[in-house]
């Protein structure tokens, strides 16, 4: 008979290679290990940028100095040590290219590896893309096109070279220096990141899109990324990240910083998949990413994240529905397996009139992981008619997994209207049966139950991103969904 | 003297007077004690936060009816469902009324709790069941001490109980306050199926207190339908008191009408022990002045694979408070448990008050549980719509509430019950429409 | 049409099947009615090939073939339905995608191509009004929040959708009120042809009031003790099952 059990299923996903655990071999210049004030120094220098950008910095390490590491998140891991990791690595080619022909051509095979070949989607998908490796941005596609119509995107090192009245104008506005112990280290030590500007009542006639890879051993990536939505645009916005398999844990601690501005719309949208570690739990990234938007009024900020890779994720991509009339929407798949932890959710921070929020979070859990949503839903005393719905589902896989929902809320407007629904489930062997006796086999039935959960979220992922994602999703949980 | 003095004197001569044997006269003696302990609830108490008694405890209310009252069909046939032939016990301040009754001893028992209490053939049911689901809160003990006189139903297994079986308990105000304590019992045995209605309903502006107990034991299989009216006048406050014990494989659903009176406070309580079970809770509630209204709900899932379906409307007018506290208790071991609860809530007066209060309580992880609670405002834009297209203010309005109460009407399955309330929401909301448009 | 010869089967080393035969022909009309524990619902689940069931001895037959041998899905193909006393939830996937994926699987192992869109809603449409069931309820997750009586309903409308040769309905009547009882049991009565069959499972005499069946037998202890015509269902309704015990014991 063709037993293909819920036990097998497992087995299967545990011994499932990371299938993007390749490393590429470009010659780095990579900065000594430990963190102190001539570091934070050095990157600005290298970086060749202004006074008041080294200020920045210094003045968020010196807060990040006397913060502890955040400890109320649902994941344990043997902390970092931050003296050592190396702040700063860099390919050792020149840091911008004119055109693709000058990108080292290793590099590129990189990317053509990821599925992601930047011909390719230059022709074909219409996406404008910037790539970050390891920390710095190594191409950025499409900028004449975008510079047609006053559309900035480039790295934030050059836009801090060019643009620096903008950047100085919001960078920090909505994730300050001293927000978290995270957002502190990446104030004081970010090496590169995307920069995106929206002029007045433009739209974006393409996707943006960034890669982050860290491919540099004993390194961590600190990306900060700035988006600016001005009045009446719109603009919808990707990220990808991918990392090697390396025994080690790597860190990345990303900020980015989302700016709608009265009328805008920003659609964000992350697949992550940095390497999760082995079957063992060895290796992988620790993730503790902040992301942060701010709603104007009428304005409108989405994001949307498919979450599989990272040993631990620590991240909650939030909304400050500041403007009257402005909408926050949050729709996550978080997939952890083996030994990975994620601890990841939304704040929707009510103070506007008439402000709306929606939060989809889907989890999927196999394995020895565990899963966390953890949510925040505040409605402020001005905040007349805020309405929220949050939805949270888990899925398990298995006996050994966990899921778990911490979601708060607080009201403090009587005219608030907040709805909050739980789930959790498991793929269980009764589910299986019910699906062969309609003559469903249990490969099909499996890519059924797990398409059927997530599909709320992978609909809301752009075209380009979606087919990636529920590949992504394959890979996470067997070879043979979809 | 106070309430809690002259009920706990009274208590003697109580049991002096009903001749009674051991078994009962144990129980009584025991929730009397518990009653004296507590007393009467008072808003320090977690679950009666919203809900003060105060203003219903200060009325002398005499706790015995001295005199026998008789009514006739005609003044208070507006009060029956009439139009389908049903079993029907009726008791009028307090007392049996048997020319109002139809009771039946045919293959089923529709009949008296005070011969339940007394006779012989009913003693294993009595002992098996009475007083076996009910707390030992205060206002529950306190009925427990008085309890001598109310429905008792027994269904025996496999049956299809073809009438719906009416309660109903008229208070003439033969006195100027009075105080009512009945005691129902409904046993229902396997694979039998029953609908009940129940409703108490005083006649004049005098004011009533009622301290309701009904225990229903749904065994194996069984299906219970129950409905609650609830559109008393003025000075009627009703404490109604309900815990269902639930078998295997049972479906029970109770529907809550409340129109008010001065006071209402539900508590409801489901126990599922058994598996496969399902619970139904479902309510309107649409109240203006100064009426208050308070459902206290809770389910609680002790074994695997159980269901349980919350819907709960209210509307508040004028200065109307409006208080819903749902609990879901789901136990470790009570996996795969499905528990839904809704509460949904409009006020349509800046006066007006509603507390919600969801609390669930999961010890077990693979389930599904969901809440949702709203607070609203008739919606502007589709008023506006409404007008603009001919439709006056006030049935426009009537209309829109009528629409966000309907799918709790939706599981009503006795299709006079609909037309009823369909009339009372009306007549609330006062417009003469009919609304199956 | 089924023919069973000695079935035996267990579960986790338990014996709970001990030697069932039983034929079906097509057009019939069979009532396996028994006390709790008495192996009904694990003949069902065998018939339709559950895993955890052992079959330890004996042979199970639809149309002269062995499917012995046959995953769940197989038995699927070949026209065996079961109607599950309790259906699964599948958060996620609604009623009509189901449907379509299990037409389409059961199609393409017979080698044809998947069924045109257009014909699938005329299908599901038409077998939707048999069971009085409303539109929107396609569009739901199956069996996600249906009531008791909204599941069992469901599962007969599977069992519309897919025409099955053999069908099992195991406790169909639990948790149904009487109008649910009627539209379902009415639903089942206009399936039934000269060349289908079904076996109804009980407990409780009442679901036979409205599908009557040609044969009764009582399971007990695993093996089928007695069968009668449909009188017995009545009879065991009345005097209970401990005198069938009795006998068997004496």
């Amino acid at each position: 008979m063709n037993k293909y059990t819920e036990d097998d299923l497992r087995e299967e996903l545990k011994t499932k290679e990371y299938e993007y655990g390749f490393y590429t071999d470009i010659e780095s210049d990579t900065f000594p290990i430990g963190l102190n004030e001539d570091i934070v120094r050095a990157i600005s220098l290298k970086k060749e940028e202004p006074e008041w950008m080294t200020e920045w910095r210094l003045e968020a390490f010196r807060a990040w100095e006397k913060m502890e590491e955040p400890e109320w998140a649902n994941v344990h891991y043997a902390k970092p040590d931050f003296q050592a990791i190396s702040y700063y690595s860099a390919p050792n080619s020149k840091p911008k290219y004119n055109s693709l022909d000058e990108v080292d051509p290793e590099l590129l095979a990189t990317f053509a590896k990821l599925g992601i070949s930047i011909d390719e989607q230059k022709k074909l998908s219409n996406v404008a893309m910037d790539v970050v490796v390891d920390s710095v941005s190594v191409a950025t596609t499409f900028k004449k096109t975008l510079g047609e119509k006053g559309i900035i995107f480039m790295s934030i090192s050059e836009a801090i070279r060019e643009h620096p009245e903008l950047v100085k104008k919001y960078i920090g506005t909505i994730v300050p220096q001293k927000d978290n112990f995270y957002a502190a280290l990446n104030s004081a030590v970010f090496s590169d990141g995307s920069f995106c500007y929206i002029p007045k009542g433009v739209r974006c006639p393409m996707e943006l899109s960034t890669y982050f890879r860290i491919n540099q051993a004993g390194t961590g990536q600190f990306e900060r990324t700035l988006v600016i939505a001005d009045e009446g645009s719109y603009v919808s916005y990707l990220e990808g990240c991918t990392a090697p398999s390396r025994d080690e844990n790597q860190l990345h601690a990303a900020v980015v910083e989302l700016i709608a501005l009265d009328d805008a719309e920003i659609k964000y949208s992350t697949v992550q998949n940095w390497y999760p570690g082995n079957a063992e739990g060895k290796g992988g990234v620790f993730n503790f990413v902040t992301k942060r938007g701010l709603c104007e009024k009428n304005a409108k900020i989405s994001w949307t994240q498919v979450e599989t890779g990272s040993a631990v994720t620590w991240k909650y991509p939030s909304c400050v529905l500041k403007g009257d009339n402005s909408v926050g929407e949050f729709y996550s798949i978080a997939v952890t397996n083996n030994h990975q932890q994620a601890d990841t959710g939304t704040k929707m921070i009510h103070l506007g009139k008439n402000t709306k929020s929606t939060i989809i979070s889907k989890g999927i859990s196999a394995g020895k992981s565990q899963n966390s949503y953890r949510g925040l839903v505040k409605i402020s005393p001005n905040a007349d008619n805020a309405r929220n719905f949050s939805q949270c589902d888990s899925l398990l896989m298995g006996n050994e997994c966990g899921a778990h929902t911490f979601p708060y809320i607080e009201a403090k407007n009587k005219t608030a209207k907040i709805e909050h629904e739980a789930t959790t489930s498991k793929i269980g062997e009764d589910q299986i049966f019910y699906c062969n006796q309609r003559g469903i086999d249990t490969e099909k039935a499996i890519a059924l139950i797990v398409n059927g959960f997530s599909k709320e979220v992978l609909n809301k992922l752009p075209m380009e991103f979606a087919v990636e994602a529920q590949k992504l999703l394959e890979i996470s949980l067997e070879g043979s969904v979809g | 003297m106070d309430l809690k003095e002259k009920l706990t004197a009274s208590f003697l001569a109580f049991e002096n007077d009903v001749d009674t044997d051991t078994f009962i006269h144990n129980i009584r003696n025991e929730a009397i004690k518990i009653f004296e302990e507590k007393g009467f609830p008072t808003k320090k108490e977690e679950a009666w936060k919203y809900t003060s008694l105060n203003s219903v405890l200060k009325d002398d209310y005499s706790v015995f009816p001295k005199q026998e009252n008789t009514i006739e069909y005609n003044d208070v046939k507006k009060y029956f469902i009439h139009d389908i032939d049903t079993y029907k016990v009726v008791f009028i301040d307090g007392k049996y009324s048997s020319h109002l009754s139809q009771t039946t001893h045919d293959g089923i028992d529709v009949c008296l709790m005070s011969s339940a209490l007394t006779k012989p053939k009913y003693r294993i049911i009595v002992e098996n069941y009475f007083n076996k689901a009910a707390t030992k809160d205060s206002l529950t003990s306190l009925n427990t001490a008085f309890s001598c006189e109310g429905v008792y139903i027994h269904i025996p297994k496999n049956k299809l109980v073809q009438k719906p079986i009416q309660i109903l308990y008229f208070s003439t105000g033969n006195e100027a306050a009075t105080m009512l304590q009945p005691r129902n019992l409904i046993v229902v045995d396997e694979n039998s199926h029953v609908q009940i209605i129940e409703r108490h309903q005083s006649l004049t502006s005098n004011a009533v207190l009622t301290n309701s107990v009904t225990e229903i034991f749904t065994n194996k299989r069984a299906i219970v339908d129950y409905y609650k009216i609830q559109n008393d006048n003025q000075n009627a406050t009703l404490i109604d008191n309900t815990f269902i014990k639930q078998r295997q494989e049972s479906v029970a659903s109770v529907h809550t009408f409340a129109f008010g009176g001065k006071l209402v406070r539900n508590n409801l309580n489901f126990y599922q022990t058994g598996e496969r079970i399902e619970s139904n809770l479902k309510g309107i509630t649409i109240i203006g002045d100064k009426q208050h209204v308070d459902h206290n709900t809770l389910v609680h899932h002790i074994e695997p694979n159980c269901e349980s379906h919350q819907d709960y409307k209210g509307i508040f007018g004028e200065n109307s408070t409006g208080v819903f506290n749902g609990k879901i208790v789901v136990e470790k071991e009570a996996q795969k448990t499905n528990a839904f609860q809704a509460n949904n809530n409009i006020l349509i007066s800046d006066k007006a008050t509603i507390n919600t209060k969801p609390q669930l309580e999961i010890f077990a992880d693979d389930v599904k549980c969901s809440h949702g609670c709203t607070i609203g405002q008739l919606d502007e834009s589709a008023m506006f719509y409404m007008r603009s297209r001919g439709i006056p203010e006030k049935e426009a309005k009537a209309l829109l509430m009528y629409a966000f109460s309907n799918n709790v009407l939706s599981s009503v399955k006795i299709p006079e019950i609909k037309l009823r309330i369909t009339k009372i929401i009306a007549h609330k909301l006062g417009v003469n429409i009919g609304f199956d448009l | 049409m089924l023919k069973i010869e000695n079935l035996h089967a267990s579960v986790e080393d338990k014996a709970i099947l001990r030697g069932i035969n039983l034929e079906v022909k097509a057009g019939e009309v069979h009532a396996i009615m028994g006390p709790n524990g008495s192996g009904k619902s694990t003949l069902a689940s065998v018939i339709a090939g559950k895993e955890e069931y052992e079959v330890t001895e004996g042979s199970i037959f639809l149309e002269n073939e062995d499917i012995d041998e046959l995953a769940a899905e197989e038995r699927a193909h070949k026209g065996i339905f079961l109607s599950f006393q309790y259906p699964v939830e599948i958060p996620g996937v609604s009623v009509t995608n189901f449907m379509k994926t299990a037409i389409n699987e059961t199609r393409k192992s017979k080698g044809l191509e998947d069924m045109p869109a257009k014909d699938m809603l005329k299908l599901i449409r038409e077998k939707s009004e048999l069971l009085e069931i409303d539109r929107k309820f396609l569009s739901r997750s199956l069996n996600e929040g249906f009531s008791g009586g909204e599941k069992k309903r469901n599962e007969i409308f599977q069992m519309a959708m897919l025409e099955p040769k053999l069908a099992i309905l195991d406790e169909t009547d639990s948790g149904l009120d009487i109008d649910a009882l009627r539209i379902v049991a009415n639903g089942v009565n206009k399936l039934k042809s000269k060349d289908n069959a079904v076996i109804v499972i009980t407990h409780y005499q009442r679901l036979l009031d409205y599908i009557v069946p040609d044969f009764v037998h009582v399971l007990y202890n695993g093996r089928i003790v007695k069968s009668g015509g449909k009188e017995l269902a009545h009879e065991l309704e009345e005097k209970g099952y401990d005198w069938i015990k009795e006998e068997v014991n004496a």
